[in-house]
């Protein structure tokens, strides 16, 4: 069953996407999408965008509150910058455990674009795991990020020592690249995945109670569900001049492929379409639970039912 | 390949017949319960479960197995796709509310001080050992070195966490400027220098912690390293005859930032054996195991490490005798014993 939804997605959307079946307490498996190192990335720039943006604004006001107690005790420059430093730290800590914890596995930039943090079993998301996978997150991205930023200021021997120390950290940076379900170190020490949530409408039955054309079962034993399905995604489609121009072309060649005696006019094109779509899934679906499935129109009949 | 098929359908439309679908009759009937589930969903998505009457809150958990059932059902009678799918995402969605972290930020980090962190760490005692070993290890080859040649000092500790000590230190220069200097005034040390020793040191536990992922060699490498770096540090001073203060210099923050020290240490050590030994699960699944286990340990590290900071950048100069030294570094000793060895067991009556 889901092999045909995984080759219609295919079809339709031209790619497939990463995807993996995780099993519910309840035992019944469902199948997430994995999110792409590229959503990962986007997600957590715009992370870094609201943290920094926190950030300025709790420093503005502190500095407000605090700025002549600085300048009473004279510690300068370095002292206010250690203090920024030391409260970014922080901040960027809170931040994703915080909203990982609350949002159930969603930090706002991962919300924005339809990412979410679950285990990777299935179970429920602990608050240990999150507070792993964040707390990583310090290696993997600010240390690597740190030391290459310090690299201007070293002088030379240290800065190829830096930049050393930098690359080897940056391939646990690069670990999601490396395997199929895009975990970096923090997952893989949380038993977590980060997957994309798509939100489905579920859309009027295409099925009509009344039909006006008749199919012999020999007709309708021409197509698979594959091609039911992917005919339902034309049916689904909005109308229009290009929309009109697939129906007719598709309906010709069913028409050619069942040997439809009469060519069918073209008010009726969808109409036809529509019942022939009514009568084939009724046809597979009973197959289904008589234990024939059908998956496209290439099966082969199975000995035993063959007539 | 294609099967030949008899041609003769009546050309003309029929009069209207009635089709039923087992799959549509399904969907009628269910279709009341899948809407309600998904706009409590979205409302619990949107604004928080929090905002669920009690009364809903009963329904969600039942509405969320029936959309269960309903998909197993669907997928064996049902060829619809967007029905399919549409089912799929919205049992996905319940099982995300049903199933989420229910405790906020301040609730969890009350549990973990209470029960998670010296639980952890009492399990991972044997870590905890092996990563004592070491840094003993680095710290007696350290003093043997710098105390046969001092000339190893500058070759173990680099030049800036020196801070001008060497070979060439003389007595009297340790007593004023490093054990014994004067305390330069709240902001500089409490804000500057705490916070500078805390960065650094968090920064250490932090990669020791991590390292732990590539096998523990990193880890076990780094601990040595400490230790060799104390080691020749105590020898320098022991030929000043100054063996008693730098141990009280060192006792006050000390305690607490070489027990964090090495529980990153062990931490790591324990992401190392879960890797390295997985027992009878895969290397993997051992990991996820255990790596919160560790992580718990390095968190709860880093409020040893700020501890730590506190008390070496404010107080160690305030405090400016050898015996009141060790009596703070031994309090705080004894308060992390007592909290690791106590903390979060269940009460036995």
């Amino acid at each position: 069953m889901t092999a045909v939804q995984d080759r219609v997605a295919e079809f339709l959307e031209g790619g497939r996407r990463n995807r993996r079946d995780i099993a519910t307490p309840e035992g019944v498996m469902l199948p997430v999408e994995i999110a792409s190192v590229g959503e990962r990335v986007v997600a957590f720039v715009l992370d870094l965008v609201f943290w920094f943006g926190a950030s300025l604004i709790i420093f503005l006001l502190l500095f407000l509150m605090l700025g002549p107690l600085l300048r009473l005790s004279g510690g300068g420059g370095t002292l206010v910058l250690g203090v920024l430093l030391f409260i970014g730290f922080l901040l960027r800590n809170f931040y994703f455990i915080h909203f990982e914890l609350v949002w159930r596995g969603a930090t706002p930039g991962k919300r924005l674009l339809g990412l979410r943090v679950i285990d990777r079993k299935g179970g429920p998301l602990l608050p240990s795991a999150v507070v792993a996978r964040n707390l990583t997150r310090e290696i993997e991205m600010f240390l690597p990020l740190g030391l290459l930023m310090s690299l201007k200021d070293a002088p030379g021997a240290a800065a190829w020592e830096s930049l050393s120390l930098g690359a080897w950290l940056l391939l646990f940076t690069a670990l999601p690249a490396f395997n199929r379900d895009r975990m970096r170190a923090g997952d893989f020490i949380a038993g977590t995945i980060v997957i994309a949530v798509p939100r489905r409408v579920l859309l009027a039955d295409l099925v009509d109670a009344t039909v006006h054309y008749a199919f012999t079962e020999r007709q309708l034993r021409a197509y698979g569900a594959f091609e039911l399905q992917i005919l339902e995604e034309l049916l689904r489609r909005p109308e229009g001049e290009d929309t009109r121009r697939v129906k007719r072309d598709v309906c010709d060649r069913i028409c050619r492929r069942i040997e439809w005696p009469s060519p069918v006019p073209d008010p009726e094109v969808t109409l036809f379409l529509r019942d022939f779509y009514t009568a084939e899934r009724a046809w597979l679906e009973r197959e289904q639970l008589f234990g024939k499935p059908r998956a496209d129109k290439h099966e082969r009949e199975k000995a035993g039912t063959a007539r | 390949m294609t099967v030949p098929l008899a041609a003769g359908q009546p050309p003309e439309l029929l009069p209207p017949a009635a089709i039923a679908l087992k799959s549509s009759e399904f969907r009628r009937g269910r279709e009341a319960s899948w809407r309600d589930l998904e706009g409590l969903i979205a409302r619990a998505e949107k604004r928080g479960i929090a905002t669920l009457s009690a009364a809903e809150l009963e329904r969600l958990p039942l509405l969320y197995r029936a959309a269960l059932s309903s998909l197993s059902v669907a997928r064996s009678i049902a060829l619809d796709r967007n029905l399919l799918l549409y089912l799929e995402s919205l049992a996905f969605r319940a099982f995300l509310v049903v199933y989420g972290p229910r405790i906020g930020f301040l609730e969890g980090a009350a549990d973990f001080l209470r029960r998670g962190f010296p639980a952890a760490v009492r399990a991972a005692r044997w870590h905890l050992l092996l990563a004592l070993l070491a840094t003993l290890a680095g710290l007696a080859a350290g003093y043997m070195l710098v105390d046969a040649d001092e000339s190893w000092f500058s070759a173990v500790i680099p030049a800036e966490l020196a801070g001008g000590r060497g070979p060439a230190s003389t007595r009297q220069q340790l007593l004023d400027t490093e054990i014994f200097q004067p305390w330069p005034g709240p902001a500089q040390s409490f804000a500057l220098m705490a916070n500078f020793l805390f960065s650094h040191n968090t920064l250490v536990g932090l990669i020791a912690f991590a390292l732990g992922f590539a096998a523990g060699v990193p880890t076990l490498l780094l601990l040595i390293y400490q230790g060799l770096s104390l080691g020749a540090f105590l020898a320098l001073h022991a030929h000043r005859g100054l063996t008693v203060e730098v141990l009280g210099w060192l006792s006050i923050h000390g305690v607490s930032e070489l027990t964090a020290v090495m529980l990153c240490g062990a931490a790591g050590l324990v992401l190392a054996d879960k890797v390295l030994f997985p027992g009878r699960y895969s290397r993997l699944e051992s990991l996820a195991l255990y790596g919160r286990q560790a992580a718990q340990i390095a968190i709860g590290a880093m409020i040893l490490f700020f501890v730590a900071g506190i008390l070496e950048g404010g107080f160690r100069q305030l405090v400016a005798s050898t015996p009141w030294r060790f009596a703070i570094g031994g309090a705080t000793g004894a308060f992390w014993l007592a909290y690791f060895l106590s903390g979060g067991r269940e009460r036995r009556s």
